[in-house]
């Protein structure tokens, strides 16, 4: 019992995610300032400014609906948390391994982008209402690609938990390489998940102010951004566990090799923000919907084929 | 009176993430231009913290500049109303701090502290980007160590 509470409040739970995406935060800054020429913010940047919202004033709209207003951050951060506990990390398998979990986390991590739009939606702003409706447009879009681009490693190896594709995939690592189309269209599509240039549609600073959380301030947009930060790095991790499941039985080790993965989508996902501008919201629907879905669609079947083959 | 361990993170924070909001209350530009240009690779303000919002309710500096002409008066003060305390506004430019060569005008209010209250002036037409820079370093500088001496 109090095993159990340890692992899920602190590690590899909740604290070390929050510490984690933090450290994730400023990782994904420096890499972008510094693809821009710039110095960048301090490594304690994301905690300062993550205190100074806690300590900051909390308005709440007239207008909003109060109780959803406040309740969302704390239930897309909860989601989050929650996704993140049956992802295998470190060792082979995750915490609370079961068959099906693969699934169970893609729909936890939709949890959250229902949230920004419900946030957006009960802020009764113009702004924030259009960035709610843009997260729905994105959500419909991305969300189909990317689901089977996740699960075409998964029908390979002929199961649906994240812990049976790590098995399977330490057995026959080249098989990894078939993959390679959907690691890609997963990549691509997931920048849209986490509302990241140039899929950052409805956050769109220029345009909408600042989107779904226009309204949102001090301690509850505090949550948020940490939410935002947490789902970062668990996006990365999934992706990671997905499709380059390499993982050793020591805990040590097994903790270097996860940064060390994490990292390396971070700075493609970094890279990708920095060289890429923000597309209008009808192109992404086009690019999602003409381009990755029929990928990860040939993928599914090649790999359907190839099972048979195998 | 001491401060729990929580507050003086808090006040850490603050310190070290200032977050502003750009307003032109009816500048010629100029300063505009040079506001960009503090925002730029060339200075790097996320290197000190700082970053540019888009709404004032996640901002807590309110740079403003330019004269506050009679349409953006009350623009002016509500934008100030909607951003949520501990705040801080800056006058940027002459003209933001006394109405500047359009002081008199018809349509000019006055400075910006005719509308809003105003922590810190940087005269200056237009003002550097470096001067912009130093000005929210010194106000916030300046805030820190009235926040110690409480
Ligand atoms: S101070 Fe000079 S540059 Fe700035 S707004 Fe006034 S006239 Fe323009």
């Amino acid at each position: 019992m109090l095993a159990a509470l340890f692992h899920i409040l602190i590690f590899p739970g909740l604290l070390f995610l929050m510490a984690y995406s933090l450290f994730f935060d400023f990782v994904d800054r420096k890499i972008y300032a510094r693809l821009q020429n710039r110095t960048g913010p301090r490594w304690y940047q994301p905690l300062a400014d993550f205190l100074k919202l806690l300590g900051k004033e909390t308005i709440i709209p007239d207008h909003a609906a109060k109780k959803i207003f406040t309740f969302l951050p704390i239930v897309s951060m909860a989601a989050i948390a929650a996704a993140y506990l049956y992802i295998p990390l470190f060792l082979p398998e995750s915490l609370y391994p079961f068959d099906g979990d693969l699934i169970v986390v893609l729909y936890l991590l939709t949890i959250p982008t229902v949230c920004f739009f419900l946030a957006g939606w009960f802020s009764t702003s113009v702004f924030a209402t259009i960035g709610a409706v843009r997260t729905l447009t994105q959500l419909f879009s991305y969300e189909v690609p990317l689901f089977m681009a996740l699960l075409a490693p998964a029908l390979l190896a002929d199961t649906w938990s994240l812990s049976g594709i790590t098995a399977y995939y330490s057995q026959h690592p080249f098989y990894l390489l078939l993959n390679i189309p959907a690691f890609l269209v997963a990549i691509i599509a997931c920048q849209g998940k986490l509302d990241r240039v140039p899929f950052d549609l409805s956050e769109a600073e220029t345009e909408l102010a600042s989107g779904t959380f226009v309204e949102y301030s001090g301690r509850y947009y505090a949550i948020f951004r940490l939410a935002i930060d947490c789902e970062l790095v668990v996006v990365s991790s999934l992706i990671a566990a997905v499709y380059l499941p390499m993982h050793s039985d020591s805990l040590l080790l097994g903790i270097v090799i996860y940064v060390l993965e994490t990292l390396l989508i971070l700075f493609i996902l970094a890279l990708i923000r920095t060289i890429m501008a923000r597309i209008r919201i009808e192109q992404m629907v086009v690019l999602c919907w003409k381009y990755l879905t029929p990928i990860a669609l040939l993928q599914i079947i090649a790999n359907l084929l190839l099972k048979g083959v195998l | 009176m001491t401060k729990t361990f929580m507050e003086r993170a808090v006040d850490w924070g603050r310190r070290k993430s200032p977050w502003i909001i750009h307003f032109n209350a009816g500048a010629c530009n100029g300063c505009d231009i040079e506001v960009v240009d503090a925002l730029t690779p060339r200075f790097d303000l996320e290197r000190l913290g700082m970053l540019q919002q888009g709404t004032p309710r996640h901002a807590d500096v309110l740079v403003c500049t330019g004269a506050v002409t009679l349409q953006t008066r009350d623009r002016l003060k509500q934008i100030y109303n909607q951003m949520p305390e501990p705040k801080f506004v800056i006058a940027v430019g002459s003209c933001a701090c006394s109405g500047g060569i359009f002081d008199g005008c018809y349509c000019i209010n006055g400075g910006v502290d005719s509308v809003v209250p105003v922590d810190a002036y940087l005269p200056g037409c237009a003002a550097r980007p470096e001067a912009i820079i130093d000005v929210v370093n010194k106000l916030l500088k300046k805030w820190e160590e009235k926040q110690k001496e409480e």
